[in-house]
C-alpha cells in the first residue's frame, strides 16, 4: 500500500502536482477503509499513522507546487488550490499527524482504563481518517457547492466522532453541534446560491460552471450588490457558526470539551480554520462587489464580539477544555478582526494567526488530555502542581498557555501584534483599542487558571488519586513527542517565520486581496 | 410557458405548503413522519416540474432520487431506527406552544417568506420558477427553524432539521435549476447521513437519559 502511494507521489512531483491532488484524498479514504475491514487496534494505529505521514508529505509536495508554480487544479476546475487554499491544507496536513500520533498513547489509555472497546477504536480511527478527508475537501474544492457539502460532512463526522464515548456530556454535546452546525450550516446554503444565482445571471462565463469559485472571484465586480449583500451575510452567520464565531459559538465549548482530546484539537486547531476559511472565500467576493467596507465593518463587529464574550467566558470557565474552547472562540475573533483590518499586514497578520493558532491549540489540548486522564479530571480546581507530578507535560503546558495568551517570544504574539498594527494604521483605532483591552481580560483570566494548575501544591484528595504526589509519571513517550514537536514550532514562529510559508502568507494575501499571483 | 404547466408549477408550490402545515399540526412522532413524507413527494414532483419547465434531464435525476431517499429510505431509517424507543416518548406531552398558535405563527412565517424574498430580491429579475418556488422554500426554512425551537422533543428536532433541508433543495433547485447534479447528491448524501447519525443518538439519548425532551440537555454550563 504504501509503495504504491510513495511511487505516486515521487512520480508525480516532476510532471506537475495534479495528480497529488487526487491521491492525497485517496490516503485516507484508503486507510479508513482499511480499518474499518481489519478490525484490529495495532493495524489501526499503523494505517492511521501511515496515511496521516502519507498526507503530510504529499501536502507538502502539494505546498511547494504551488509556491513554485502558482495554482494547481484537476478535473478541469472541478479541483483547485491556490496559496489561500495551500496554507489551510498545511494545518490539516501537521496537525491530522501529531494527533495521529498523539491518539495513539491517548486512545490506548481509554482503552486500557475500559472507557472504550475494540469496536470504540475501531469507530474512532476510521472517522479520524474519514475526517481528515472531508476537511481536506475543503480548500480543494473550487466548486463552491462542493465545499458546502464537504463542510457539511465534517459536521457529521465530528458529530460521530464525539459520540464515541456514551456519556450524558457526550451525547448533549454531540446533539447541540448536530442541530446548531447544520441549521447554521443550511442558511450558508442560501447564502452560497444566491451568490451563484448573482454570478450565472451577471455574466455569461457562468454557464455550466456557476458555482465556481474562481469565476466568481474574477467577475465580482459584474454582481447585483443587492443580492451579494445579503448573500454575504447568510454566509457569515453560516460559516461563522461553524467557525465559532460569537454569537453563534454556542455549540462550540460543549463540542470541544465532550471530544477526545486528539479529537478536540483536530476540531479547535483545523476544522475552524475551514469553516473561517469559506468565509474568506466569500469575504473575496463581496469586496470586489460592494467595495470592502461592508464585509470588513461586518468582520471587525463580530471579531470584538467573539473575543468579548471569550475573554468573559474564559474567565468564570472551570472545566480546562471548554477554557481552551472558549480560547478558541477568542482566536477566530482575532482572525476575524485581522481581516477586518484589511490591508497586506492585516491580512498577513490573519492568515498567519490561523497557521499559529493551529500550532499552539493542539498543544493545550494534548497537554490537557495527558493531564486529565493522570488526575482523573478536567475540572481545573481539582487540578494543582501539574509541574510537580508531569514535570515535561507541565512545562509544555506552560509554554503553550502563556503562547495562547499572546506572551512574547512566542508565535501568537508576532501575528496578535501585526493584527494590531494594521488596526491602528488603517485608522481603526477604537476598534483596535478595544482589542488590546480585551486581550488583557482574556490574559487574566487564562493565567489566573493555569499558573495555580501548573505550580499550586496538590492537595489531600488530588495526592490520593494521583498515588502519591512525588510520582513523576510524564504518561508515555508517545504523548511527549506530538507535544514537544508542536512546542518547537511555537517557539520557533515566535523569531522566524521560515522563507518558504512567508511566501506562500504573502501569495494568500494576494489572492485575497483579489491579484491572484498566477 | 403554457397554462398548464404555470397551474403545475401553483399546484406544487401549494401543496408543499400545506404538506408542511401538516407537520405543525401533529403531536406524534409517526404524523411527522407521514407529513414529511407527503411533503417530500411533492418536493419531488415540484422539481420534476422544474425539469420540465428548463428541459434539464439531470434535474429529472434528482427528482428520482430525492423520492428515493426522502419519501422512502429516510422515513422508513427513521421510524426503524426509533422502533426501540417507548411510544409515550414519541409523543408531544406538554408542548410550549399549542397547536392552535403554531398554526397562526407558521401561517404569519408564510406571509413573511413572501415579503422577504419580494424585499430583498426585488432588484433581481426571477423568472416564473423562482417567483413560485422561493418564497415557499424560505417558508419551509422558517417553518422548519419554528418546530424545532418550539416542541421539546429530540426527535421533532430531526423533522424540524428534515424540512428546512427540504426548503435548501427547493431553494436551490429553483434558483440554480439544477445544474450541478453532483452537488444536490452531495446535499441529499449529507441529510441521509445526517439522518442515520441523529438516528444513533436519538436511541442513545433514550437509554441514557430515559427521555427525549431536549429540556434535559443543559448539563453543560460554565457556572
Amino acid at each position: 500500500m504504501s509503495g504504491f502511494y510513495v511511487d505516486s507521489v515521487l512520480g508525480a512531483l516532476p510532471s506537475g502536482s495534479n495528480a497529488l491532488m487526487l491521491t492525497v484524498l485517496l490516503t485516507p479514504a484508503v486507510a479508513a477503509a482499511f480499518v474499518a475491514v481489519t478490525r484490529r487496534k495495532r493495524l489501526a494505529e499503523a494505517a492511521t499513522l501511515l496515511s496521516a505521514f502519507l498526507v503530510a508529505m504529499q501536502v507538502a509536495g502539494l505546498v511547494a507546487g504551488v509556491i513554485a508554480g502558482g495554482e494547481l487544479s484537476a478535473f478541469g476546475d472541478f479541483l483547485s488550490l491556490d496559496a489561500l487554499g495551500a496554507l489551510v491544507m498545511i494545518p490539516i496536513a501537521g496537525v491530522g499527524f501529531v494527533a495521529a500520533l498523539y491518539s495513539i498513547n491517548y486512545m490506548g489509555r481509554q482503552y486500557e482504563r475500559g472507557i472504550v472497546d475494540d469496536k470504540h477504536i475501531v469507530r474512532y480511527y476510521a472517522g479520524f481518517n474519514v475526517f481528515v478527508l472531508t476537511m481536506m475537501v475543503v480548500p480543494l474544492a473550487n466548486n463552491t457547492g462542493l465545499m458546502w457539502v464537504a463542510i457539511e460532512a465534517t459536521t457529521l463526522v465530528s458529530v460521530f466522532l464525539i459520540m464515541l464515548y456514551t456519556t450524558e456530556g457526550a451525547i448533549e454535546a454531540a446533539w447541540k453541534y448536530l442541530i446548531v452546525a447544520t441549521v447554521g450550516l443550511s442558511l450558508a446554503l442560501f447564502g452560497i446560491v444566491l451568490f451563484s444565482y448573482a454570478y450565472s445571471t451577471a455574466s455569461p462565463s457562468a454557464a455550466g460552471s456557476a458555482m465556481n469559485w474562481t469565476g466568481m472571484a474574477a467577475d465580482a465586480k459584474m454582481l447585483d450588490p443587492a443580492i451579494v449583500k445579503v448573500a454575504f451575510v447568510f454566509v457569515l452567520v453560516g460559516l461563522g457558526t461553524k467557525a465559532g464565531i460569537a454569537p453563534m459559538h454556542t455549540w462550540l465549548p460543549d463540542a470541544h470539551g465532550e471530544a477526545p482530546s486528539p479529537v478536540s484539537a483536530l476540531l479547535s486547531g483545523v476544522l475552524l480554520n475551514c469553516a473561517i476559511y469559506g468565509v474568506l472565500r466569500f469575504n473575496i467576493i463581496a469586496s470586489g462587489t460592494l467595495g470592502p467596507s461592508f464585509p470588513s465593518e461586518l468582520m471587525i463587529g463580530l471579531g470584538l464580539l467573539s473575543m468579548g464574550i471569550a475573554a468573559a467566558s474564559v474567565y468564570f470557565a472551570k472545566d480546562m477544555k471548554r477554557m481552551l474552547a472558549y480560547s478558541s472562540v477568542e482566536h477566530m475573533g482575532i482572525i476575524s478582526l485581522a481581516v477586518g483590518f484589511g490591508g497586506f499586514v492585516g491580512l498577513f497578520a490573519a492568515l498567519f494567526h490561523i497557521i499559529n493558532h493551529a500550532i499552539a491549540k493542539p498543544l493545550m489540548f494534548f497537554a490537557s488530555g495527558t493531564v486529565s486522564q493522570r488526575f482523573g479530571t478536567k475540572t481545573m480546581s481539582e487540578i494543582r502542581g501539574i509541574i510537580k507530578v508531569m514535570p515535561i507535560t507541565g512545562a509544555l503546558l506552560l509554554v503553550g498557555g502563556l503562547a495562547i495568551v499572546g506572551m512574547p517570544p512566542f508565535n501568537i504574539f508576532v501575528s496578535e501584534f501585526l493584527a494590531l498594527t494594521s488596526g491602528f494604521a488603517g485608522g481603526q483605532v477604537l476598534a483596535a483599542s478595544a482589542m488590546i483591552l480585551l486581550l488583557v481580560l482574556v490574559f487574566a483570566g487564562f493565567i489566573r487558571q493555569l499558573v495555580p494548575m501548573v505550580f499550586g501544591s496538590p492537595g489531600a484528595a488530588e495526592s490520593a488519586r494521583l498515588g502519591g504526589a512525588e510520582r513523576k509519571d510524564d504518561m508515555g513517550a508517545l504523548a511527549i513527542l506530538p507535544m514537544v514537536i508542536l512546542a518547537v514550532l511555537v517557539v520557533i514562529f515566535g523569531f522566524y517565520v521560515p522563507q518558504p510559508l512567508q511566501t506562500l502568507i504573502r501569495e494568500a494575501v494576494q489572492v485575497v486581496q483579489g491579484a491572484p499571483s498566477s | 410557458m403554457t397554462t398548464l404547466l404555470a397551474d403545475l408549477i401553483t399546484l406544487s408550490a401549494a401543496g408543499l405548503l400545506i404538506a408542511t402545515f401538516g407537520v405543525v399540526v401533529r403531536r406524534s412522532f409517526i404524523g411527522w413522519v407521514s407529513a414529511y413524507r407527503y411533503q417530500s413527494v411533492v418536493l419531488a414532483a415540484s422539481t420534476a416540474v422544474v425539469g420540465y419547465s428548463t428541459g434539464f434531464w439531470d434535474i429529472y435525476a434528482a427528482a428520482v432520487l430525492t423520492l428515493v431517499v426522502k419519501a422512502e429510505v429516510i422515513p422508513r431509517l427513521l421510524v426503524r431506527v426509533t422502533s426501540g424507543v417507548e411510544g409515550d416518548l414519541k409523543m408531544e406531552a406538554n408542548p410550549y406552544v399549542s397547536i392552535r398558535l403554531s398554526v397562526l405563527i407558521s401561517a404569519l412565517l408564510v406571509a413573511l417568506s413572501y415579503g422577504l424574498v419580494g424585499q430583498v430580491l426585488a432588484s433581481a429579475r426571477l423568472d416564473v420558477l423562482a417567483q413560485a418556488y422561493l418564497p415557499v422554500s424560505v417558508s419551509l426554512f422558517f417553518i422548519g427553524l419554528f418546530a424545532m425551537v418550539s416542541r421539546r422533543t429530540a426527535l421533532n428536532q430531526v423533522v424540524g432539521l428534515l424540512i428546512i433541508e427540504n426548503g435548501l433543495f427547493l431553494f436551490t433547485t429553483a434558483l440554480t435549476h439544477g445544474v450541478s447534479l453532483i452537488i444536490e447528491v452531495g446535499i441529499l448524501a449529507d441529510a441521509l447521513v445526517g439522518v442515520v447519525i441523529s438516528a444513533i443518538l436519538l436511541t442513545r439519548m433514550s437509554q441514557t437519559f430515559d427521555t427525549m425532551d431536549t429540556g434535559s440537555l443543559e448539563k453543560l454550563k460554565d457556572d
